[in-house]
Order: C-alpha cells, then sequence, then structure tokens
C-alpha cells in the first residue's frame, strides 16, 4: 500500500466532493466532537467533503465506496481490526486521529499485562465485549496517510490535515521534541523546579498548551522521533527527578511504542 | 405465530456502541435488549498503581463530553482521601467547569442528537439549509459551552488546569466579564430550545424505576454537594455509600455493568430529569419560568421529558454561569485564590460524587501511603441508566403494540426513546 502522502488529489470529477465516512473505535469519542467543536466553520468543512458516514452524527448507514475514511480510536478488539482493514482496503486516504490511533493512547495502557486486566473489571467478561485484544494504533494494523496527534486533536489542527488530505500539500509534519517550544514561548522550565516534564521526549506541534497553562507535558502526542531517551533519563537525574519516574510517566500515552521496550 | 424482530445495529446518534433488540411475539413483547458493544477498556484496572496526579488526567478520558465532570469527581475523591480543602474560589471555578459541560452536552445532545428524529432528518446537517438560523444558534450555544471549558479547563475536551488543590491557570478578569455577557446574549435562544423541545410530541409513559438526584438544602447542586437521593423511595445516603446503596451487576448482552438500587432492585433513572424532579423549586427564575411553561413539574415521570429538562438546564446554566464569572471578575469576592493549595499525601478510601451532564458520577478510589491506587470503581450515569432504559423500552413497545403501530414507528420510537435518555455508551464501559 503506497503512502497518499498527500500528493493525489481526491477529485471524482469536476462537481463530485469526495466522500468521506467517520469511524470511531475504542476511544472517549472525544476527538469526533473536537471535529463538530469546529462550529464557526463547520459548514465550510462540510461544505467541501461528502460524508457518506458518521454514527456519532448520522444514522445513514455505512456505505460500500468512499474515498476518505477518518479513523478515531485504538484497536482494542478483532472486529476492530478486521473494520480498520475493510476501511483501507476501500478508503484511497486514511486519516487517524487523536492519540488513541495515533499511539494506542491511554487504551494503550491495558497494554501491559493485558491477560488478567478484564477479571480485574470483570467477574466474568461478557460476551458483548467481543473478542478483545492487546490495545493497539490504527497504524500498528495498516497503513495510516495522515494523523492528527494529542488527546484530544485540535479542531483546527484536523481541518489542517484535511485539507492537506483533499488537495495535497508539501507541508513537512514537524518530528522535533516540545522543548524547544517552550523556550520560543519563554515559559519556565519544569525540571528547573524539580517536576517530570515529558516536553523534553514528545512530538512537537501543539505549542506547548499544557506547559502554557501551568501544567507539564503529559507526552499525548507521541515520542518523538528525534527523541534520546538515554540522554532524557541522564537529564532527569541531573534535575533530581528519578528516571524511574520518567519511564512511568511515558506508559500514558506511548505503552505500545516498541522503542519503550528496547526495539530502538 | 406472527413474530417482529427488530435489530437496530449500531444505533446512530449516540456516544458509543450500542444495538437495540426488540422481539415481537403474537402481539407480546417477548425481548427487549440494549446491547452495549463497547470493547472493554478497562480504565479501573489501567488506574491500578498509577499516582494520584496521573488519575484524573487517565480518568477524564472515559468520555470526550463529560471529562471535566470525571476529572472533577475524581480531584473531589482524592481530595477526601488526602483531607484537603480547596478555596471557595476553587470550588466556584469547578461549578464553571461542570456547568461548561452541561452546556456543551445539552446543546450537542439535544440538537445534533434528538432533534433530528423530530424533525424528520438523518442529522443535524440539512437543518443548516432549512433553518439556518436555529442551526447557527444552537452551534453558537455548543461554542460557547467549549468556550466556557476552554477558558477556564484550558481546552474544550479533556482540562488541562484543575489539579488536586486548585487551578494551574485562571483567566484576566475581563475575560470573565466578556463571558458573562456572552451568557446573557445566549439565554433567549435557550429559552427558544426549551419551547422548541416542549412542541415535540412524545409519547405519554412513565419510567418503570425510580430517580436519583444530587442534593442540598436550598440549592441545585451539580458538584457541592455529597448527598444523594433516590426520589420515590425518599432513601438519601452520603456519597461514600454509593457502593453499598447501588448494585452493579453483569448481564450477558451489555458490557457495561447494569445498576440497581441493592435494598429494593429496582432500576432507576438519573440525568436532567431526575434534577429536575429533586431540586425544581431551586431553579433559577428564567428556567423555572420556562420549565413551567413547558408542563415540567414534579413528580414528572416521562422520561422523554428528559429533552426538555435538559433544554430548561441550558437556561439555568447560563444564568449561573454569568452569575460566577461576574463574581469571579470581582478581586474580593471569592475567599482564597485558586492556586493549588498545599496538602499531604496519605493512605485512604473515598468516593468523590458530581452530577455530570448525564447524572450522577461516583469515583471510588483507595489509595496508598505514596498515592498510588489500589483499588477505582466508578460508577457513570449511563451505566446506572441501562436498567431502567430497557424496562422503558419495554413499556413503550408495550404501549405501541397495543395500539397497533407499524413496525417502523416502534423502532422509531424507541430509538428516540435511548436517545431522550442521552447515553454515552462508551462511558458506561470503563
Amino acid at each position: 500500500m503506497t503512502n497518499a502522502n498527500g500528493q493525489r488529489p481526491l477529485r471524482r470529477g469536476p462537481a463530485a466532493a469526495p466522500r468521506v465516512v467517520v469511524a470511531g473505535l475504542a476511544s472517549c469519542f472525544g476527538c469526533q466532537l473536537q471535529i463538530t467543536n469546529v462550529e464557526a466553520h463547520l459548514v465550510d468543512v462540510l461544505g467541501q467533503i461528502d460524508v457518506r458516514y458518521w454514527q456519532l452524527a448520522s444514522s445513514d448507514p455505512m456505505p460500500e465506496e468512499f474515498d476518505v475514511a477518518v479513523v478515531e480510536g485504538a484497536v482494542t478488539t478483532e472486529e476492530a481490526e478486521r473494520l480498520v482493514r475493510t476501511l483501507r482496503e476501500r478508503a484511497r486516504v486514511l486519516v487517524a486521529i487523536g492519540a488513541c490511533a495515533t499511539t494506542a493512547g491511554i487504551p494503550g495502557m491495558a497494554a501491559a499485562g493485558f491477560i488478567e486486566r478484564p477479571r480485574q473489571v470483570y467477574e466474568h467478561v461478557p460476551a458483548a465485549c467481543g473478542d478483545m485484544i492487546a490495545p493497539r494504533a490504527v497504524g500498528a494494523v495498516v497503513d495510516v496517510d495522515f494523523e492528527v496527534r494529542s488527546c484530544p486533536i485540535d479542531s483546527l489542527d484536523f481541518v489542517d490535515v484535511l485539507q492537506r488530505a483533499l488537495y495535497g500539500s508539501n507541508k513537512a509534519v514537524p518530528t522535533r521534541t516540545m522543548c524547544g517550544d517552550c523556550k520560543r514561548n519563554e515559559t519556565e522550565c519544569f525540571f528547573g523546579k524539580g517536576t517530570l516534564c515529558l516536553g523534553l521526549v514528545t512530538r512537537a506541534g501543539c505549542g506547548a498548551r499544557c506547559v502554557n497553562l501551568g501544567r507539564p507535558c503529559n507526552g499525548c502526542r507521541g515520542l518523538s522521533p528525534d527523541a534520546n531517551l538515554e540522554s532524557a533519563r541522564a537529564a532527569c537525574g541531573r534535575y533530581g527527578v528519578p528516571a524511574s519516574d520518567f519511564d512511568r510517566a511515558l506508559e500514558m500515552f506511548n505503552q505500545t511504542n516498541p522503542v519503550l521496550r528496547g526495539g530502538e | 405465530m406472527t413474530r417482529t424482530a427488530i435489530h437496530v445495529d449500531h444505533i446512530a446518534r449516540v456516544e458509543g456502541h450500542g444495538n437495540v433488540r426488540v422481539v415481537i411475539e403474537d402481539g407480546i413483547v417477548k425481548t427487549v435488549e440494549m446491547n452495549v458493544v463497547e470493547p472493554a477498556r478497562l480504565f479501573e484496572s489501567m488506574v491500578r498503581g498509577r499516582r494520584f496526579e496521573e488519575v484524573p488526567y487517565i480518568a477524564s478520558r472515559i468520555c470526550g463530553i463529560c471529562s471535566a465532570s470525571h476529572v472533577v469527581t475524581d480531584l473531589l475523591a482524592i481530595e477526601r482521601v488526602f483531607g484537603v480543602e480547596p478555596t471557595d474560589r476553587t470550588r466556584a471555578l469547578r461549578d464553571l467547569l461542570v456547568y461548561g459541560s452541561y452546556l456543551q452536552n445539552h446543546a450537542t445532545h439535544l440538537f445534533v442528537f434528538a432533534a433530528p428524529d423530530f424533525l424528520g432528518m438523518p442529522s443535524v446537517f440539512p437543518l443548516a439549509e432549512t433553518d439556518p438560523e436555529l442551526f447557527e444558534r444552537a452551534l453558537a450555544l455548543k461554542a460557547l459551552g467549549n468556550e466556557l471549558c476552554t477558558k477556564v479547563g484550558g481546552r474544550s475536551v479533556h482540562p488541562i488546569t484543575a489539579v488536586v488543590g486548585g487551578f494551574t491557570h485562571e483567566i484576566a478578569a475581563g475575560e470573565y466579564r466578556a463571558l458573562a455577557d456572552k451568557m446573557d446574549e445566549a439565554r433567549e435562544f435557550a429559552i427558544r430550545a426549551v419551547d422548541l423541545f416542549r412542541d415535540f410530541p412524545v409519547p405519554a409513559i412513565e419510567t418503570a424505576g425510580d430517580m436519583l438526584a444530587m442534593v442540598e438544602e436550598g440549592a441545585y447542586p451539580v458538584a457541592a454537594s455529597r448527598r444523594a437521593r433516590f426520589l420515590k423511595a425518599g432513601a438519601e445516603f452520603d456519597a461514600d455509600e454509593a457502593s453499598e446503596r447501588i448494585e452493579e451487576h453483569a448481564v450477558p448482552h451489555s458490557a457495561a455493568l447494569f445498576a440497581r438500587v441493592r435494598e429494593t432492585g429496582r432500576p432507576y433513572f438519573t440525568g436532567a430529569l431526575a434534577r429536575a424532579n429533586a431540586s425544581w423549586r431551586h431553579l433559577g427564575q428564567n428556567a423555572k419560568v420556562a420549565a413551567a411553561k413547558a408542563g415540567l413539574r414534579p413528580p414528572e415521570g416521562n422520561p422523554f421529558m428528559n429533552n426538555v429538562a435538559q433544554a430548561v438546564e441550558l437556561v439555568d446554566a447560563l444564568d449561573r454561569c454569568a452569575a460566577l464569572c461576574r463574581r469571579l471578575a470581582e478581586p474580593d469576592a471569592f475567599e482564597g485564590a485558586s492556586a493549588p493549595v498545599a496538602f499531604e499525601v496519605q493512605a485512604g478510601r473515598a468516593t468523590g460524587f458530581t452530577e455530570a451532564p448525564r447524572g450522577a458520577l461516583f469515583h471510588e478510589i483507595a489509595l496508598d501511603a505514596e498515592g498510588r491506587v489500589e483499588h477505582a470503581s466508578i460508577l457513570t450515569p449511563t451505566a446506572q441508566n441501562c436498567e431502567n432504559l430497557e424496562a422503558d423500552m419495554r413499556i413503550l413497545a408495550e404501549r405501541l403494540v397495543a395500539d397497533g403501530a407499524e413496525r417502523d414507528d416502534v423502532q422509531l420510537e424507541i430509538e428516540k426513546l435511548v436517545r431522550a435518555y442521552d447515553p454515552c455508551l462508551s462511558c458506561s464501559v470503563h
């Protein structure tokens, strides 16, 4: 499967808008809500596409044919895995939105010790739970063409990525870590106060929103490809933050990242 | 034998994944099931061993739309374990966060999820063409809820600033005043929403079970009280007793645990309608007038009236938020600042309780001496409502069958009932 990389404009003829489906897997639905949260632009956005399926917003059933699949949520069942494969086969472009779909996110926390977990919640696991598998990101099952990161996604970020998916663009996706953003924002570094912050290794792009509001980065955008974990652990040591705390904190949004399991 | 089977796979315009199954044989309603088919989400397992600071962040991911309620409920539980007394200003900001999620939730549910049923549309989007003013004002109300949550919590979904003991950030006085003015401007449309939903025809049915709501003397509480009341039984209890008073139990057709009153085995309803019944006298003046005009007065037992009750709460929330914002803009109106107060980590067990937009929300949490979670039990509104919803679906189906309704009409009315409950099926499985 080739990666579209934004270079294949979705046009089915001059008048036909790209047909879009939105599917939700294991998630809080917050990222789908964030799509509706572009209220001021919602009609403009919807005016460019032909939404064929969106269970959250419409009772129309899922069609056989479409151009773009937007997927929210982590894959946590065999049914979800089949659905993702079907979406990939039918869609020309697949967009994964939110931490759950891009890094397995919070659902991914259950991947460690997955076998014992259902019994910690249910005495007998109900059949309605489906055939459970260890949580994984959409990109761990099929090729993903575009990602909208963060938990939850930023509404305008989604519009931006959708534009790229629809019309193509050369825009490069940032891979740097968050720390540079705080320097530019001139915000005080948490490490100076002996407080752990995951901006050290987390992919930039949100503008360091949490840090700007007085909270350390929790890593929801996932590990940056440029992250140097060994160096980050050493930095923690210099500021009196136990490296074990750093490793524990990374489990929140990066549990299923092979790099954390020594798979570098 | 004539057999009618209604099977709605993946019911639309609700949050989460659920199927409805109704089987009617020779005019007798045999099977009524609300299948919650969410994959197990295992939150109660995932938070085990995590430090208390992380727990509200994790728990808020149970639900995008009531994330603010999950955060506040968790903070209340943790603070009770540690013996933290937040300031009045912090409490006011938490109320604002919860009200912000009311505006978001009720506007989304009423207009995006419920209204298309009554307007004969598959979704809200055709409304953009048929009634652009209604469409725009409905979205504007939802946007105002988002703005409030963003100003107070840092973003519209999954708040950032609310932490144990207080808030890490606050907006400037002028921004509070600007928010208050926007609340005032939105009121007229919210009152129109009450009228709109009053005029939608609904079947006259009486809910099967009891009702549960937070109560407080002289108030319409959303986060300020620890008392819960079963309205019909008249039984009141403290939030710490929730797991004794409410019995969760598994059913094979649902990934959500169902809930019932432990003492009587009765199902119950929780949500806007239960709150309006419990605290009607303490609605604000505008909301009370709108409720009275719409014929919503306690005791109101028709679950379809939950839509009207939510619209009334929109009016109420706007008035309360406007007043709160104006007070927060005054330098000395509240005792204390919102910066987190100092506290010491200690072991213990407690239950946090709020009225989330969809009803009573309990988080029971046990922490060890290092503040790590030993045990967590979360009881969401929808998990509490499922059993009562099934009972009401049966009542409705029997009524419609007796009236000789066609299959498609039975299906549509049942779907409308499910949506009137405003279920969050993803929340119900946690």
